[in-house]
């Protein structure tokens, strides 16, 4: 059985949909199988000749960029083929989405909200070849075709016009005038006569098509920094109104993310206002994100705190500081619940809504607390120099007990008669303690540290200096 | 005291008034005394385990604790279902405490201080993020200074650390006559220990006053 072709349904050709042209069965020799390995890359065109109709080319470009963004969800190949096209490698992500027909439809399901969003016709022209340029002509004249192997490739492009070569205008009529219409009379003439007659930059380009050359593919690499803006048609007051243009917005961050497995820690929404410099709202997160519904909530937290200036008429979502993307740890199905909070105990689990209070709070309202290896009771609740989440906190093996208040300074205590006030008269219960340290500093701490209670019962950490005017200070509540 | 079984069911005027949602009925407790024990979480102290319903802190309910001061021992009751939790990595967060925890005394006490988060805010938005904290099943433990507190701004507390299975303790100086809370205690200082009054506690007719050792830890 070698060679045998067959021939699918054509359909025609305002269908969107890609036709095999020439399919053929494997050509199996006995006991020879084909490695995956020698099959030729499969490359998708899609054209969007909508696009042409945009008059900046600045903003087609952004426009081609946004989808190509998209279509990196797809393949790891993505060339953006100016003025109106991007190709894709398709043939390592066929496994993967199971089949071109259902790498169309994710196509399709990707590209149409941005082209609907855009109030541009959702259509488009899309064909897969071995060849980029050819899957490139093959687009752009709306021929959706699907062109397995590189044999094929003569009979699928002999249809096309001459014309729809990328050729300077005096080539074109060039070949008008020699009576050459479809790539198919081309084709028929010799190769060295065309190339004296037309110059081998024609050559090069039918070399290309049928893959005799390769064609340099430049791939797309999408910015590092994620910066998209939405304008509204009118001015828009309140927070509320504004959620679906975030919404929107951080859709298209997490599109972004996920297709370079990326995580933020950052992000920036500037309202922009008619008349007045633009609201910024930065948000640091405790936790980098990923998904948009977190985010989402974070924003609105935030906007919930803000009183607008004036009717917001644009908001831009910029985003330049990013992290690889940290897979969370799930607690394994067959565990019971306590197991599964156990083992996702911890910092992780909380930073969700510590990243919420902080939204609405600000940034200082939350903090955890910090502990140091030093007598000094002041500075033993400083922030550990380093990096505090490595290992557990320092201490120092204490004899005394230490309060579990501390007054952010120490406040001098009254005496009357010689009897300590504090809230009423004080009694010693224990003490002293002392604490000499810091003499290297120049704030040198030379204290008697005593445990005193006052009437009402409250146990109170006090000291007394033992240089200097000698006066009495409380530094601490026990409990 | 009167049987109201037998005309309950008659009287129209009765049978509206116990569907108030706001209304428990003691007995409904009571009869299901056995299933309530094994629902609390140690207080760490066993005589004062031993006047709770819940034979400790209840779960996923709201707690006030009434003092005439701040600092009179107050933090006492709750250092050890902190050590607990400490223990079991759960987290816990402080909202507006009147002063800064201090972390080298919680550590000597067994408590880890990194599974610990203090929030500051102010008063107005301070019931808004005592309410997220409840609601979110990460978070333990919330303990809070909110100052004063109506009645309907407990219920809705009560009914957030339902939501969550959180666990909330209220620190108050005057609380109101009514309350929604599952529990509430009054401290004073006592010149041994502390003395704490079982206000009320859900499900549990009992008014009783226990008198705590300070613990030296």
């Amino acid at each position: 059985m070698t060679g045998r072709l067959f021939q699918l349904p054509l359909l025609g050709r305002h269908q969107r949909t890609l036709r095999v042209a020439r399919a053929h069965t494997a050509q199996k020799a006995p006991g020879k199988t084909p490695r995956a390995g020698r099959r030729p890359p499969l490359w998708y065109a899609i054209a969007l000749p909508q696009l042409l109709g945009i008059p900046d080319t600045q903003a087609r470009a952004a426009k081609l960029a946004l989808l190509a963004q998209r279509l990196e969800q797809l393949s790891g190949t993505v060339s953006v083929e100016a003025p109106d096209s991007l190709v894709f490698e398709a043939r390592s992500s066929l496994r993967y989405f199971g089949g071109i027909h259902s790498l169309r439809t994710h196509c399709r399901q990707l590209l149409q909200p941005l082209l609907s969003e855009w109030g541009l016709p959702v259509d488009f022209h899309q064909a897969a070849s071995p060849t980029p340029a050819a899957s490139l002509l093959l687009a752009r004249a709306g021929c959706n075709l699907l062109v397995h192997r590189r044999e094929n490739l003569r009979s699928a492009l002999g249809r096309l016009s001459v014309q729809s070569l990328t050729l300077p205008q005096q080539r074109r009529q060039q070949l008008h005038n020699s009576g050459l219409r479809l790539l198919r009379d081309v084709w028929r003439l010799p190769a060295h006569a065309l190339g004296q007659r037309f110059g081998t930059q024609f050559l090069r380009q039918l070399d290309q098509c049928l893959g005799h050359v390769a064609t340099p593919v430049k791939a797309y690499e999408s910015p590092p920094r994620f910066n998209s803006s939405l304008e509204f048609d009118y001015a828009v007051e309140g927070g509320e109104r504004l959620l679906p243009a975030i919404e929107e917005l951080l859709e298209r961050l997490c599109a972004f993310l996920r297709a370079r497995d990326l995580s933020t820690l950052h992000l920036q929404l500037s309202l922009q206002h008619e008349a007045q410099a633009a609201t910024l709202i930065a948000l640091d997160m405790r936790h980098p994100g990923q998904s948009r519904a977190p985010l989402q909530l974070l924003l609105e937290t935030r906007l919930s705190t803000l009183s607008l200036p004036a009717p917001v008429c644009g908001m831009q979502l910029e985003a330049w500081r990013f992290k690889a993307a940290a897979a969370g740890t799930q607690p394994l199905a067959g565990l019971g619940a306590a197991e599964g909070a156990a083992a996702q105990a911890g910092p992780a689990r909380i930073a969700p809504l510590l990243g919420l209070l902080q939204a609405r709070l600000g940034d200082a309202a939350v903090h955890s607390l910090q502990c140091q290896a030093d007598h000094c009771p002041e500075l033993a609740a400083s922030p550990t120099p380093g990096d505090a989440q490595a290992g557990p906190p320092p201490t120092l093996a204490l004899q005394a007990r230490r309060p579990c208040w501390l007054l952010p300074a120490p406040v001098l205590l009254q005496q009357h008669a010689g009897q300590l006030l504090y809230r009423g008269a004080l009694q010693l219960v224990s003490g002293p303690e002392r604490i000499e340290t810091r003499w290297w500093s120049g704030q040198e701490v030379c204290r008697d540290y005593y445990v005193a209670v006052n009437p009402h019962g409250m146990r109170l950490w006090i000291f007394h200096e033992r240089e200097g005017e000698r006066r009495w200070f409380v530094h601490g509540i026990f409990d | 005291m009167y049987s109201i079984m037998p005309t309950h069911q008659t009287d129209p005027r009765l049978l509206s008034l116990l569907h108030t949602p706001g209304l428990w009925r003691g007995s409904a407790h009571a009869a299901t005394g056995s299933a309530f024990a094994d629902t609390g979480v140690s207080t760490g102290f066993p005589t004062l385990d031993a006047c709770l319903p819940w034979q400790g802190w209840p779960r996923g309910a709201l707690v006030e604790i009434i003092t005439p001061l701040w600092g009179i021992g107050e933090l006492q009751l709750v250092l050890p279902l902190l050590r607990q939790l400490s223990q079991q990595g759960g987290n816990s967060v402080w909202f507006a405490p009147p002063c800064s925890p201090y972390a080298p005394a919680l550590l000597a006490s067994g408590i880890d201080p990194a599974h610990l988060y203090v929030v500051s805010a102010p008063a107005t938005q301070l019931l808004w993020g005592i309410e997220k904290a409840l609601q979110d099943a990460a978070c333990a433990l919330v303990l809070a200074w909110p100052g004063r507190v109506s009645h309907r701004q407990i219920r809705r507390l009560q009914l957030a650390a339902s939501a969550g299975n959180t666990l909330g303790i209220l620190f108050q100086h005057g609380a109101p006559r009514q309350s929604t809370a599952a529990l509430r205690l009054r401290v004073e200082a006592a010149r041994q220990g502390l003395h704490v009054e079982v206000l009320k506690a859900r499900g549990s007719y009992r008014q009783s006053t226990v008198a705590l050792a300070r613990g030296t830890p």
